[in-house]
């Protein structure tokens, strides 16, 4: 049998990175077909020359057997390839239908015939099993929804291969389920689905197959037949293990963070956040589960003082910081590592070492009140680059041009090194690959060790269950449920944060 | 009827709806102030020959900023219109004065693309650039051309005609009856002055009158219906989703930014040959920066720009006849009953901040009325403005702009 999809020796140069170094995938029709690898092994490259966004350089590319030369997405899906990006690309104010035919529309002498269209969306939805009301706005549907218009898109085009291009970084457990079964049911229906992820239990519920990149090169690829989880992780980083795990608990009896009563309330009034009380002791990682949107980001908001709280108190080391200026409680020793390094953590386009004062520019070494101290602060980020890895040319780089792993490796830096007395983490871990992953954990460890009192909110359960020394859930505002990392597995942990199992109230404050 | 009821009711029904209530004000107040000229055919004539340019500026933003560009650069491409619809109307006739005068919009419309599409220089930069070098240029061509850095000779226009039966056009030899000048003459309360009104959008039709009102339905189709619509909308939503679909984000924003100008031309060459008869510097009168406030007050729909561009032409015609000041005065009194709907209608979404503040205003519209007999000239020239910033006060929430307008594009880059 011919495979759907081959690709021999590609290699693809950028200036001073060699991205894909003679990889070789083979991809059999009708399977699920895993790609795993680090940030920055190569996946996304070579996704983009087999969906014709970039040409290769060198190497050769097979579509059932016949030899293919892409120069745009277009040549692709001609020839039945649908790439679904990571980041979505939808516009939120056209219905779903619109956004479906987008580039595709049947037209009558330019008019859109919007019956067929609706037709024909009709029609493949049914034949792959996935719903969706065409008439929706795509700003009122979720994120699991959304994705699921994405994937319709590329179907709606006749597309047989399929790309997905890390589907489940986005999705709370539940969603990633759904998304499972919708992948399966495409796979009964006669689909090849290409799948790139770096969660190693999700590739191996999931695919027929895998293949692991490794800077740039094909390490690996086999059936998913006995192999393992540690496996995969060894062959993607090449060398030992990271896992989660903290070792003796650090825990001691001063409260760094006492949060009283707090409620906040959003742009209509509503609480978002309500009643809720928790302590964090010195050397403690506390850690939030949540479906995103139940208050997580607004309880952040009112602790870094960002949003205003309506009731309660909070107060850090015995001082009151529940009206103090963000600049002011930043001076006092709350550190955050924010949610979105690209909206809240960093200036894209300046240099490395403004990216390091930012936040600190008032205190030393960064600068004093008025002015900044260019070789404090230089001297300063240096020593982050040199202490947390960061792997750039040099300080004057701007922050766009590292990969996602050394942007937030500069932002755990440039929190840590202030002597914070509170670290707040929000997802300190998403998006940046297996090696960064495990420093960003061992600088966690490294500071907790050493008294720091950690608010840690993350999606990525294992990584809550592995770091923290208490869980809290989160749900519509409230906390719901107070659990031992040791016995809850995240399928526990998913049940209350949906809200499927409950705790008695009383334990949870 | 709940809110929600209300407004499932399409637009093209409750809009004349609105209108009605709106001229019952008109009429109560005119009861109470003893002015007539609030509901005169002539005021609502004035008002669509000044709402026309306006509007057809404002639908030029619409298709710009569809597309995401911002196009300050309006009122250049306005004046670009009047000049060139003037010398074509001057050396062609009236007819292709009218074309030449969209093209002359066209290529302003034309510069901004490059500038903003292609340079990525920043929109605002580049429509003030316009905006500034518009004038320059029109003075110097009417120097080279005229022997007149200011003026043109006069210009020629298409003849005004009356609709039959509603406004007693003639068709075909048949002087058709008069039916809204029948009903005016009845006097009959609040029905005569929706006849009064009626009848001067009516009567005296200009061709470019009667195509601006015919472009509001055309423009929801092109925009709703068409491909090339849902491509323009896509340029200005989500412009990387709709490259990822192969389409060619740079043609359709070439596309809208170039109509934008033909059309904003239109309504300069309006301008040039029917309302002054002649070019002169000046004559465009700040009406392509009004026309994107009606984009704005509009919604960047087509419907809303009319209506926006009628209810800023209806302050501007009132004043034109208005040398007193006696009626632009009334009009204290209609601000004082909406901004105290307003209020009301604030108070029962529970923002207090905006109740307040539109009670304030309602009350400082009813003492300023109350305490004076007539308002300055200056007042209805900024009252435009003021709509729309109170529109931007109390209703910025249900504004909907394309969600990447003003954000450079390029090709392959996020």
């Amino acid at each position: 049998m011919t495979a759907a999809i081959e690709l021999i020796g590609i290699t693809k140069r950028f200036p001073g990175v060699i991205a894909n170094d003679d990889v070789n995938l083979t991809v059999e029709k009708g399977e699920i077909h895993a790609i795993c690898g680090e940030n920055g092994a190569g996946k996304s490259t070579l996704m983009k020359i087999l969906y014709g966004m970039q040409p290769a350089d060198e190497g050769r590319m097979l579509v059932n057997g016949e030899e293919v030369n892409f120069s745009t997405p277009n040549d692709a899906i001609d020839r039945g390839i649908g790439m679904v990006h990571q980041h979505f690309m939808l516009a939120d104010q056209l219905t779903v239908l619109e956004n479906i035919i987008l580039g595709a529309e049947p037209t009558n002498g330019g008019v859109i015939k919007f019956k067929e269209a609706e037709a024909h969306l009709a029609k493949v939805a049914a034949d792959y099993g996935l719903t969706i009301d065409p008439n929706d706005m795509i700003e009122s549907l979720e994120v699991g929804e959304r994705q699921r218009v994405e994937i319709i898109k590329v179907l709606y085009r006749g597309a047989e291969i399929l790309i997905l291009d890390e589907p489940t970084a986005v999705l709370v457990p539940q969603e990633v389920e759904a998304l499972f079964d919708n992948m399966r049911e495409l796979k009964a229906a006669g689909s090849t689905i290409i799948f790139i992820d770096h969660k190693l239990d999700e590739v191996l519920e999931i695919s027929d197959s895998i293949t692991v990149l490794r800077h740039g090169k094909t390490v690996a690829s086999m059936p998913n037949e006995g192999v393992t989880a540690h496996d995969l992780a060894e062959l993607m980083v090449g060398s030992e293990l990271p896992t989660p795990e903290t070792s003796e608990s650090t825990v001691t009896s001063t409260v760094a963070l006492d949060v009283r009563e707090v409620t906040v309330a959003d742009e209509d009034g509503r609480n978002v956040v309500e009643n809720i009380n928790f302590q964090i002791h010195k050397g403690e990682i506390l850690g939030i589960a949540g479906v995103e949107g139940n208050g997580q980001s607004e309880l952040i908001d009112a602790i870094i003082g960002t949003a205003d709280i309506r009731q309660g108190a909070m107060s850090l080391l015995g001082t009151d910081i529940s009206n103090m200026s963000v600049r002011k409680r930043r001076e006092l020793g709350i550190a955050y590592v924010p949610e979105d390094r690209h909206v809240e953590g960093l200036m894209l386009d300046a240099p490395l070492w403004e990216n390091a004062a930012l936040g600190h520019q008032t205190q030393s070494p960064y600068g004093s009140r008025w002015l900044i101290n260019r070789d404090g602060a230089r001297t300063q980020t240096e020593l982050i680059k040199e202490e947390f890895d960061v792997r750039t040319p040099n300080i004057d780089v701007s922050a766009h041009a590292l990969s996602g792993g050394n942007q937030q490796k500069l932002i755990i830096g440039r929190e840590l090194t202030s002597n914070p007395s509170l670290l707040i983490a929000a997802h300190p871990t998403r998006g940046i690959d297996v090696g960064a992953q495990a420093a960003v954990w061992e600088q966690i460890r490294t500071a907790r060790a050493n008294g720091l009192a950690t608010l840690l909110i993350s999606a990525d359960l294992d990584e809550l269950i592995g770091l923290s020394d208490t869980i809290v859930v989160m749900l519509r505002g409230r906390l719901v449920a107070r659990l031992a990392p040791e016995d809850v597995t995240p399928r526990d942990l998913g049940a209350y944060m949906t809200g499927a199992a409950t705790q008695n109230s009383d334990e949870a404050a | 009827m709940s809110m929600e009821k209300w407004n499932n009711i399409p637009a093209w029904i409750r809009w004349p709806i609105y209108a009605l209530l709106g001229i019952l004000l008109l009429t109560i107040v005119q009861g109470v102030s003893d002015v007539d000229r609030l509901t005169k055919v002539s005021t609502s004539r004035e008002m669509l020959r000044w709402a026309v340019p306006i509007f057809l500026a404002g639908l030029g933003g619409l298709f710009s900023e569809r597309a995401g560009v911002v196009n300050i650069g309006l009122e250049g491409m306005l004046i670009l219109g009047m000049w060139f619809g003037a010398w074509g109307s001057i050396n062609y006739g009236p007819w292709i004065g009218l074309l030449i005068g969209i093209g002359g919009g066209a290529i302003g419309g034309l510069l901004h693309a490059v500038a903003t599409v292609t340079f990525n220089v920043d929109h605002i930069i580049s429509g003030v650039a316009i905006n500034i070098l518009a004038p320059a240029i029109t003075r110097y061509l009417s120097d080279e051309v005229w022997g007149s850095p200011t003026t043109s000779p006069a210009t020629s226009t298409p003849d005004v005609y009356d609709l039959p039966i509603l406004g007693g056009g003639t068709v075909a030899g048949w002087e058709s009856p008069d039916l809204l000048l029948e009903v005016t003459n009845l006097e009959l309360p609040f029905i005569s002055d929706v006849a009064g009104l009626l009848r001067g959008l009516v009567t005296n039709l200009h061709f470019v009158s009667l195509l601006a009102i015919l472009l509001v339905p055309f423009t929801s189709w092109l925009i709703w219906r068409t491909r090339f619509g849902l491509r323009l909308r896509i340029s200005g939503e989500n412009p990387s989703a709709g490259e990822a679909q192969g389409i060619n984000i740079i043609f359709y924003k070439y596309a809208g930014v170039i109509i934008s100008g033909g059309l904003a031309g239109l309504g300069g060459a309006f301008i040039s040959t029917e309302l002054s008869g002649l070019f002169q510097g000046g004559n465009s009168a700040g009406r392509g920066f009004i026309g994107l406030a009606a984009l704005i007050f509009g919604n960047w729909r087509p419907g809303g720009v009319l209506v926006g561009a009628l209810l800023f032409g209806y302050v501007f015609g009132l004043d034109l006849k208005d040398l007193d000041g006696t009626a632009s005065h009334a009009l204290l009194l209609v601000n004082t009953v909406v901004l105290g709907a307003v209020a009301i209608w604030a108070a029962t979404k529970n923002r207090v901040a905006d109740t307040v503040l539109a009670a304030i205003l309602a009350v400082g519209a009813f003492v300023w009325w109350l305490s004076a007999d007539a308002v300055p000239g200056w007042w209805s020239n900024i009252l435009p403005y003021v709509l729309v910033l109170l529109v931007l006060v109390f209703f910025a929430q249900r504004l909907r702009m394309p969600k990447a307008l003003g954000q450079p594009y390029a090709k392959g880059g996020r």
